[in-house]
Order: C-alpha cells, then sequence, then structure tokens
C-alpha cells in the first residue's frame, strides 16, 4: 500500500468560527513539526503549493505586490481568480485574496516547529465544508514538509478520503446544519 | 444518457437565486462550494428530481461576452414549460418580473419573454 491509500484524516478539531454581522470567519489552526522557513515555502512556492494546496499558482505567493492567477482544482468547470499579494513577511504572515476570500496566514515558531493559523471568510453555508476540505490539504501538507508527499487530495478526490465524515463532524463543532454533501436521492440539500 | 441539465449564466449567484426561487418559483436543488467556485442549481418543485437549471457564475470573459451579447440580441438564455402560461405570466410579473414579451402565439406554442434582472 502507498502512503496515499493509507491516509485517513483524524477526528475534526482545531477549527473555530466568528462572525461579524454578515461576514463569516474560517480560522484554523494547525501545528507542524517544521520550521516556519519551510512552511513559508510551502504556502508560496507554485510547485509545493501544487503537491497540497486546493488551487494551482502561476507565480510566487511570497512577494508583495505580485499578481498571481489562482486555479481551483478540481472544480466542474475551470475558474480561475487573479489576485494580488497584499503582505508577505517571510515567514510570518501572508496575505491575499482567493476569489472573494480574503487569505491571511500567519506562522508562529514554536518549539519544534510552526503554528499555522488560516483565516478565511467564506459563505456561511459553506463553513464547514472548507474546514473538512482544508483539514486534509494540511494532512497532505505535513506529509509533503515531512519528505513523504502522498499527492494533493483535493474536489472529489477527497470524498475518497473522508472529507464527508469531516464535513459532519465540523458542522457539529460549529453548530451548524450539516450541510447534505453528497445528496440523496430524492433529497435537496 | 439523459438531459438532466442546462445552464445559464448569472452576474451575481446569491441575486439569481432569490429570482429563480422567489419570483420565478423554482426551488434551490444543489448547493455546493469548492473554494470561490459554487455549484449551484435549480429544479421545479413540479418535478424536483427533474432537469435542473445550473447558476453559473460569468466569471470568465468567454461567459460575459456570451451572456450579454445573447441578452443584447433579445435570444432567449433558457426556456421553460407551463400548462398555464396566462396564470404564470401574471403571477411572476405580480413578483415584479419584468415580460419583454406577453403570452404570444406562435408556431405550435405560445411564448412569453421576461428579463432574469
Amino acid at each position: 500500500m502507498t502512503y496515499r491509500e493509507q491516509y485517513a484524516p483524524g477526528p475534526a478539531s482545531g477549527a473555530q468560527i466568528r462572525k461579524d454581522g454578515e461576514k463569516w470567519t474560517l480560522i484554523l489552526v494547525r501545528e507542524l513539526r517544521h520550521s516556519p522557513e519551510k512552511v513559508w515555502q510551502a504556502l508560496t512556492d507554485p510547485a509545493h503549493l501544487h503537491e497540497w494546496a486546493p488551487f494551482d499558482a502561476d507565480g510566487s505567493l511570497g512577494t508583495v505586490g505580485n499578481t498571481v492567477k489562482l486555479t481551483t482544482v478540481g472544480a466542474p468547470a475551470p475558474h480561475v481568480t487573479e489576485t494580488k499579494v497584499t503582505r508577505a513577511d517571510a515567514p510570518r504572515v501572508l496575505e491575499y485574496k482567493w476569489g472573494d476570500f480574503e487569505m491571511r496566514w500567519e506562522l508562529e515558531p514554536i518549539v519544534g516547529g510552526t503554528r499555522l493559523t488560516l483565516w478565511t471568510n467564506i459563505g456561511h453555508r459553506f463553513i464547514a465544508m472548507g474546514a473538512a476540505g482544508w483539514h486534509i490539504c494540511f494532512d497532505v501538507l505535513d506529509h509533503l514538509l515531512g519528505g513523504i508527499p502522498i499527492g494533493r487530495i483535493v474536489g472529489p478526490e477527497a470524498m475518497k478520503f473522508g472529507w464527508q465524515r469531516l464535513n459532519a463532524e465540523y458542522a457539529k463543532q460549529f453548530g451548524i446544519e450539516a450541510p447534505n454533501w453528497p445528496p440523496k436521492a430524492g433529497q435537496a440539500l | 444518457m439523459k438531459i438532466k441539465l442546462t445552464s445559464v449564466y448569472v452576474d451575481d449567484q446569491n441575486k439569481a437565486l432569490r429570482f429563480y426561487t422567489e419570483v420565478l418559483g423554482f426551488a434551490k436543488k444543489t448547493d455546493f462550494s469548492q473554494g470561490p467556485y459554487r455549484w449551484l442549481t435549480v429544479a421545479s418543485p413540479e418535478e424536483p428530481e427533474g432537469t435542473e437549471l445550473q447558476l453559473a457564475l460569468n466569471n470568465n470573459p468567454a461567459a460575459k461576452a456570451y451572456q450579454q451579447a445573447m441578452f443584447q440580441q433579445g435570444q432567449p438564455a433558457a426556456m421553460f414549460f407551463t400548462d398555464d402560461i396566462k396564470g404564470d405570466y401574471e403571477r411572476i410579473k405580480a413578483r415584479g418580473a419584468e415580460f419583454t414579451m406577453p403570452p404570444t402565439d406562435v408556431t405550435a406554442s405560445i411564448i412569453a419573454m421576461l428579463k432574469d434582472t
């Protein structure tokens, strides 16, 4: 069995949501046993992003002012959005937008590694889906940083790796109705 | 193989969803997001498992150009069938939709046309 086949996500953890008026923010925290410099590279270098992130970038996200096209991976139709890196304080804080979502990454050095925090605003309906998706992406990132890349798991691939369970668990933790996905026959979302 | 789905391009998916449900009377069927991408469809409450209409965001130049050119030339973006065109015409008009053509006899049918904005 390959490392990828053996992979199964752990229980939902490390996520919270914040509501500010109509704006919802998903906050995800993950501790990684790697230096902030190494994590920074994985967050900004297109070749590294290609191994774990839910989008491809056509340029570095590590330079402030850079205009980068982000292509959502695994969407039913090609979905490309252009972004401008608004903050890139290597290896601490990174800010840009993914579509309409603000993305703020913070890398905090801790004993033995990095505490990575992502703030992203996401529609309320989709906040558990987003948490589940990022959970799996962060697991894949962790493997990549550890020198055992298992390959990106996003979009329909995530459904083969426990995404639905995570989606339901995060919905429960957030106290929101679990989105029914994929919809069962005869049931609308 | 079946014809299960067709698409219409929209500027704003939330606004479109309101129009297609509250004004036209369709029901939301599937609403799924992957990052900034949102898959959103409606279906008829008379036929919940029937053909779905995808409200696709026009966030690419081809979609925008196509949508605008079709609109400017008065070409329909989507067509629906009803057993009661007069009733539906009055009902939808009363909810604020703007018809560019009231129910009109054409070959083999009666049609009406409205703006989905």
